[in-house]
């Protein structure tokens, strides 16, 4: 085995405070990164782009999003769904109104508007706590997509209701509209979701990623020590909002395109994204992307190998899918609440002492 | 210990405290003082309102009517959070860690109030954020090794020992590097040798650290070793204040202790 921390040991807080102590680890990660950067936009297609990038992507970043608030800060949300509408909306009344600005700053934008959105829905969760909060965002998520349905405003006046993403560019290469080419969606995304990750990671591991898993642990002792439970659950909101802001706004911009808000981002989303967070990981960025990309890629396979490989109909394949989802989500709830990321931690705890588990 | 106190010896005054929850009253015109570096015990039997006094001094609860002075100042009605900016942290009679989190962490959320960056620096890490990350490190560090619990460092408290929860406890209470140390019966449920090692700990960081500390605790052997001074509830009210060897014979405090009627 190669998998060592033998021989490894820290001599500094420097050291022992990385993202990735292990040696091994931060050079697999450093490897991802770097083939997703060089290597994967030489190879991407349509195919890979719209099945199966792209949605990973913004996926992993709504889930990094809620993971922010209900992993880490222990506040339910079932407003995911209508917190991506927010930045869905903003991104584009931003697009259409400020035609030359730069589409990172508009995302960058979409996502703060979501922030503040997500900071006024947040309110409650002063008061109330667990299964009434749950509900009050679900009231919040019916409440945006009812808005967006009914304010023309929202839609620029549009006879359909639709909202389109118009063509726009970043350094002369379309980044949005049908002519957009793979890679640079692919590159434009990921470029997003790799700094966000990273900030979303120093957030975590610092003075307010404690401050918000200590709210989540015992609010009573978070206050004796000084936390203001007022700005640490509002923060999160508004972190969190921020980052599925962000993702709502690539979903419409460069990943659908045209977008009728109740079947974009309906409270189906919200389930969905709460169900990656769950089989990725509560309190953990890597499990964001893990539980995204199971939980979206799970599908896919299960329906390319039984539908097109075994020639299953398509509705017992759905119904399968839904058993199985629903399967993994109580088995994670009960026996393991921190997720894949978890039980790869404890598969890699057991390869470090290999073969002397004691 | 009968001899006239300065104002200035004075760390925190409670004056005429009254509290009650609906038709109960927890605390009922209750006045005690806690001198700068002194260990002082709160004694009673259960349901006394010890637990209420510690919960009224850092903020929870509320009282009716009474004063509270702390360093000299009336202090104005007061959040938790804002209590514990001013120097007062504790630990609870039900162990109240975050479970979730290490030992390590647990210190480290112990210090948030000595910890400033801002979000900014947070999110960029290199930097500010990282160099106050290390410089409180160190002090936790110091903490982990005055408690002895190194080899725990990394252990989620959840899954730790009842003694060395309560022991972790303290330690985030030591984290704050406050003027006073309120602590709700540190010792409940231990056995003999770890209400040593506690004890130990407790003179330990009065004596070194200088800080003043009020405990509740049942012990009476040990409430009479380690405090300077006892004050002495009985449902909700004072009973006897004074040192140990005074308190002990005290006739009124005899009586409630063996449940003698109340006329
Ligand atoms: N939040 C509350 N709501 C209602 N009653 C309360 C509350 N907190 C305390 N009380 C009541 O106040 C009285 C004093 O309780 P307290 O917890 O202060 O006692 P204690 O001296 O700490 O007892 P113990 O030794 O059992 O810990 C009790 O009668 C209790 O029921
Ligand atoms: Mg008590």
């Amino acid at each position: 085995m190669f998998y060592r921390e033998s021989g490894d040991f820290k001599t500094s807080y420097i050291q022992d405070q990385q993202i990735f102590p292990i040696l091994q680890d931060r050079v697999f990660v450093i490897a991802v990164i770097a083939f997703a950067f060089l290597v994967v936009p030489f190879l991407i297609n349509d195919y890979w782009e719209k099945s199966v990038l792209l949605p990973v992507l913004i996926w992993s970043l709504a889930a990094i999003g809620l993971n922010i608030l209900t992993g880490y800060c222990g506040q339910v949300s079932l407003g995911t769904g209508g917190f991506m509408a927010v930045g869905a909306y903003a991104s584009y009344k931003f697009t259409t109104a400020f035609p030359e600005l730069n589409m990172f700053i508009i995302v960058l934008l979409s996502g703060g508007v979501t922030a503040m959105v997500g900071v006024l829905f947040g309110l409650p969760s002063l008061r109330i706590k667990g299964f009434y909060l749950a509900v009050a965002t679900l009231a919040s998520q019916f409440f945006l997509i009812w808005l967006f349905n009914k304010v023309p405003w929202f839609y620029n006046y549009s006879a359909s209701g639709q909202i389109n993403a118009p063509e726009r560019f970043v350094a002369g290469i379309a980044v949005t509209g049908p002519n957009a080419p793979p890679w640079a969606t692919y590159l434009f995304c990921l470029i997003l979701v790799v700094v966000l990750a990273l900030i979303a990671k120093n957030l975590t591991r610092g003075r307010f990623g404690r401050s918000w898993m200590a709210i989540r642990d015992m609010d009573i002792a978070a206050e004796i020590i000084g936390v203001a439970p007022l700005k640490a659950k509002l923060s999160a909101f508004s972190i969190s909002s921020f980052y599925i802001g962000i993702a709502g706004a690539l979903f419409f911009l460069v990943y659908l395109g045209a977008v009728e808000p109740t079947e974009a981002f309906g409270i189906d989303k919200s389930f969905l994204v709460l169900f990656m967070i769950i089989i990725g990981g509560l309190g953990s960025i890597l499990g964001s992307f893990i539980g995204a990309a199971f939980m979206f890629l799970m599908p896919v396979l299960i329906k390319n190998i039984l539908v097109n490989g075994l020639g299953w109909s398509t509705d017992i394949v759905a119904h399968l899918i839904f058993m199985i989802v629903g399967g993994l989500i109580m088995f994670f709830l009960i026996v393991e609440p921190h997720g894949l990321a978890q039980l790869w931690r404890v598969t890699k705890e057991k390869l470090r002492l290999w073969p002397f588990p004691h | 210990m009968q001899d006239i106190v300065k104002e200035d010896d004075i760390l925190l005054e409670v004056r005429n405290i009254s509290l009650s929850f609906g038709g109960v009253k927890a605390l009922e015109d209750v006045s005690f003082d806690i001198r700068k570096g002194e260990v002082r015990a709160i004694i009673g039997p259960n349901g006394a309102g010890k637990s209420s006094m510690l919960n009224v001094i850092n903020g929870f609860y509320h009282p009716q009517e009474g004063q509270i002075w702390f360093n000299g100042q009336l202090r104005n009605r007061m959040k938790p959070h804002q209590v514990a900016k001013l120097g007062i942290a504790r630990t609870f009679q039900n162990i109240a860690l975050f479970k979730g989190m290490s030992t390590l962490d647990n210190l480290m959320t112990g210090r948030y109030i000595k910890m400033h960056s801002n979000l900014f620096a947070q999110m960029i890490w290199k930097g500010p954020a990282q160099r106050e990350e290390i410089e409180h490190r160190q002090k936790v560090e110091e903490i982990i090794d005055f408690l002895k619990i190194q080899s725990i460092r990394k252990t989620p408290v959840g899954k730790l020992p009842y003694g060395m929860q309560k022991r972790v406890e303290l330690g985030r209470a030591l984290a704050a590097e406050s003027k006073l140390l309120l602590l709700d019966e540190p010792m409940a449920g231990m056995n003999l040798e770890e209400k040593e090692d506690m004890c130990r700990f407790v003179l330990d960081v009065n004596e070194q650290f200088g800080t003043t500390i009020a405990l509740i605790e049942h012990d009476m052997g040990v409430v009479m070793d380690i405090s300077n001074r006892v004050v002495v509830l009985d449902y909700g009210k004072k009973l006897a204040d004074g040192s140990p060897d005074e308190v002990r014979n005290n006739a009124a405090v005899i009586d409630a202790y063996l449940g003698v009627s109340h006329d």
